[in-house]
Parts: C-alpha cells; sequence; structure tokens
C-alpha cells in the first residue's frame, strides 16, 4: 500500500526524468535506494549510540540523527531494531553518495554524537566535501534531468537562486541536451562562494549576482533548487523571487521522505528541513499559484506562477 | 580464525580475495565500516570497505598520482580520493574539477611544492 502510494504522489516524475528513472532502474531501483539508505541509518546510529546515551543525545546533531531513525522506524524509541544488508546492491550511479556517507558520516560517528559538528568537519573540508557532493555524477545528473525534463530554459530567462557553483553549470548541460539558449543569471548571498560563482560567470557568459539587492533585473523564471534548506528565512526566498520572476520551479528535499541524505546536507552546514506542505504553504504565502506538482517526497518538484 | 571474503578488482575485473579477520570485524563494529587494502592477482591496488557482517560494500582502484609536485594527503576522505587522483594524474577535465581541488588544498586533502 505504502508503495503504490510512493508511485502515485510521485508520478510526475515519470513525465519529467523518464531517461533519469529508467538509467537508475524504475521506481524499484528509488525503493532499493532508500532500503539501503536506511542500512546506512542503522550502521550510523549503531556507531553513534555506543559513544552517547540515546536519553540524553549531547549534540543538536545526535538529536536530530535519532528524531531521523525513529521516523525512518530503525529506531523504535530507544531500541534499535535489526537491519539486515540489502540483498541486492544499490544502483552503480549512486556509489560515490554512499561512499561520502560513509567517509562523512559513518567513519565519525562517534565525533558527531560528542562534539560539535565544526569541530567534527571544519568549515575548509565542510566546503571540500561540499564541492565533491554537488559536483558528483549522480547529484549533477539528478539536476540536469529536472531541467531539462521541466524545460526550464526554453522558459525564458532565468534566475538561479542559491545557485553554488555547480547548478549554473549543471543548468548549462541541460541547455544543451535541449538545444535551447542558455540565458540565465545566478544569485549567491555567500561571498566566498560568489568569488567562485563570477570566475564562471565571466568564462561561461552569465550574470553573477551576490545578494537580492543587487539583482537589478526581472526573469521568466526563478530556480529554487534545495536552498530552501539552506536559507535562514525560507519564507523570504519566496517573497523575494515573487518580485523579480513570473514562474518558479521548486525542486527540495523534504522531511517526508527526509534519509540519511539530510544528516549529510547537515554535516555540510544546511540549517533545516522544510516540509512539501511548508514549501507549498510559504509559496502561497508569497503569492504564487501551484501551476504544476511533479512530485511531493523524498524530493518535491512544482512550478509555480 | 580469519574469514576470506571475495571481490572483483575495480581496474580489471579479476577475481580476487581478502581475509576478513576479527580484528577487522570489530573496527567495522565500532565505526560502522572498515577498510582495508589488497592487491588482485594483476597486481592492481583495491581499498575495500567492509561491514561488520564481513560483506564488502565497495571496492575502489588505488592510483598513485603521478603529478610529482602535489600529493594527496590522509587527510583525504576515500571517497575524494579516486576523483582527485584522476585530476592530478590527467589535470582537472572540468570547471567543477577545477573548484574541488582549490577546495581540496584549502582541506589540507592535497598538498602541492
Amino acid at each position: 500500500m505504502e508503495r503504490i502510494k510512493y508511485v502515485l504522489d510521485n508520478w510526475g516524475l515519470r513525465k519529467i526524468v523518464p531517461h533519469l528513472l529508467r538509467s537508475v532502474g524504475g521506481f524499484s531501483a528509488l525503493r532499493l535506494f532508500s532500503i539501503w539508505e536506511d542500512y546506512y541509518l542503522h550502521v550510523l546510529i549503531t556507531s553513534m549510540l555506543q559513544c552517547m546515551e540515546c536519553e540524553r543525545p549531547p549534540t543538536s546533531f545526535a538529536k536530530m540523527a535519532l528524531e531521523l531513525a525513529r521516523r525512518r522506524r530503525v529506531l523504535d524509541g530507544c531500541r534499535l531494531k535489526a537491519v539486515q544488508p540489502p540483498k541486492r546492491p544499490y544502483p552503480q550511479l549512486l556509489e560515490s553518495y554512499f561512499h561520502m556517507l560513509e567517509d562523512v558520516l559513518i567513519s565519525r560517528a562517534c565525533d558527531l554524537a560528542a562534539k560539535p559538528l565544526e569541530d567534527v568537519i571544519p568549515d575548509e573540508e565542510a566546503a571540500a566535501l561540499y564541492q565533491l557532493f554537488v559536483s558528483s555524477d549522480w547529484y549533477s545528473a539528478v539536476r540536469t534531468a529536472i531541467h531539462a525534463g521541466v524545460g526550464t530554459p526554453i522558459r525564458g530567462r532565468a534566475l538561479l537562486i542559491g545557485a553554488g557553483t555547480q547548478e549554473p553549470l549543471d543548468y548549462v548541460k541541460a541547455c544543451q541536451v535541449l538545444n535551447a539558449r542558455c540565458d540565465f543569471a545566478a544569485l549567491e548571498v555567500d561571498e566566498k562562494i560568489y568569488r567562485d560563482l563570477e570566475r564562471l560567470a565571466a568564462k561561461y557568459g552569465f550574470t553573477a549576482y551576490l545578494g537580492w539587492d543587487s539583482v537589478r533585473e526581472t526573469f521568466d523564471v526563478a530556480v529554487a533548487t534545495n536552498v530552501l534548506n539552506w536559507a535562514t528565512d525560507p519564507s523570504d526566498v519566496f517573497a523575494k523571487a515573487r518580485r523579480v520572476a513570473k514562474e518558479l520551479l521548486v525542486t527540495q528535499g523534504v522531511v517526508e521522505g527526509m534519509s540519511i541524505l539530510f544528516l549529510l546536507t547537515v554535516a555540510l552546514r544546511a540549517q533545516r528541513p522544510v516540509s512539501w506542505r511548508e514549501v507549498e504553504g510559504l509559496a502561497k504565502q508569497a503569492g504564487w499559484r501551484l501551476e504544476e506538482r511533479y512530485a511531493k517526497y523524498p524530493v518535491y518538484i512544482a512550478l509555480f506562477r | 580464525m580469519s574469514l576470506a571474503a571475495r571481490f572483483r578488482c575495480p581496474a580489471c575485473g579479476a577475481d580476487a580475495s581478502v581475509a576478513v579477520t576479527p580484528e577487522l570485524l570489530r573496527q567495522a563494529a565500532e565505526r560502522g565500516a572498515a577498510r582495508v587494502a589488497a592487491r588482485c592477482p594483476r597486481g592492481h591496488a583495491v581499498l575495500l570497505t567492509i561491514d561488520q557482517y564481513g560483506y564488502i560494500r565497495s571496492t575502489l582502484p588505488v592510483q598513485e598520482a603521478a603529478q610529482p609536485d602535489c600529493e594527496i594527503t590522509d587527510k583525504a576522505p576515500p571517497a575524494a580520493r579516486q576523483r582527485l587522483q584522476a585530476i592530478l594524474s590527467k589535470g582537472p577535465a572540468t570547471d567543477a574539477d577545477v573548484l574541488l581541488l582549490e577546495k581540496a588544498k584549502a582541506a589540507g586533502w592535497v598538498i602541492c611544492l
């Protein structure tokens, strides 16, 4: 029953990323991916519990990990459920993701349970890990496929919100896939990332903005890809996007299907999870009207007008 | 007593095996996973990740960085090594590689003379 609900809730994915879905092995592979993630979560929690008391998690990361484990039914109260390693391997495309889980979370489980995040993963290392994560083949393939599937480049001039350095590169790939003119600008609020973005902008011929106040034009479409969980105020993103764009494409990992992936992003400095209902509520509040929803969870994908 | 776990070399596809010692299983139980280096019959170095049940979860080829003035340090996580080795030996293939190399240097994963 749960599986049928999952397929129905995410049916729109077939419309926008059929090739990607086929290349990983369809909905059944996504399900297998989720089983592997739960197995890794089980391994992480098992290791963390050797270094802390379940009733008194000493760090906010540990608290978040335990809450996630309960939500994923890996943990019942403080009792670990038995989880066996899946018999089928995970899709090859996702190998680098699981390696990252091992390196960033599992091999540092004890430290993550007991010490502040910044002491376990210093900022410079978090920045390097983040670059490794966003530029991995699978993550880049997902973003490119979504832009190509929704046809963002053919909607006109786009603003990539919280673009970082990888989003513009993936957007350029999507333009090539669609054989469309690549007309976009990229907005970043982090000054360090902006410096890298500026170099890319000069090379690829797009405009780079530092902060919303510097944006002095309007766009056909704004694109917010996994920015809400990094934003200190997600409602601000919707309100400011409303002022400068006619359409808004949101792609966001949400709490309903939240997996160990969220812990990885937290380790790399994400702020907090959001739910798909919260995303739609915030969009509505800012005056956006839902045009089409492609998927609800674990990644919420929708177009607003 | 040690058990042997079989794996396929990621570089050449040859079948090989590695001893799974109680020490390795204990390490895996403590840390969630343990890493061990092995060589396939054709001499390729391979980095294996083994879980607490003795199950091989991943195999990564290990290469020497060819660029003499840069080297990958112990700080670099295994997940980054393969890509960094490729970047150092063949040069950055994409802009994402260029950025990764810069950040890797800042994080102390790569040291260049």
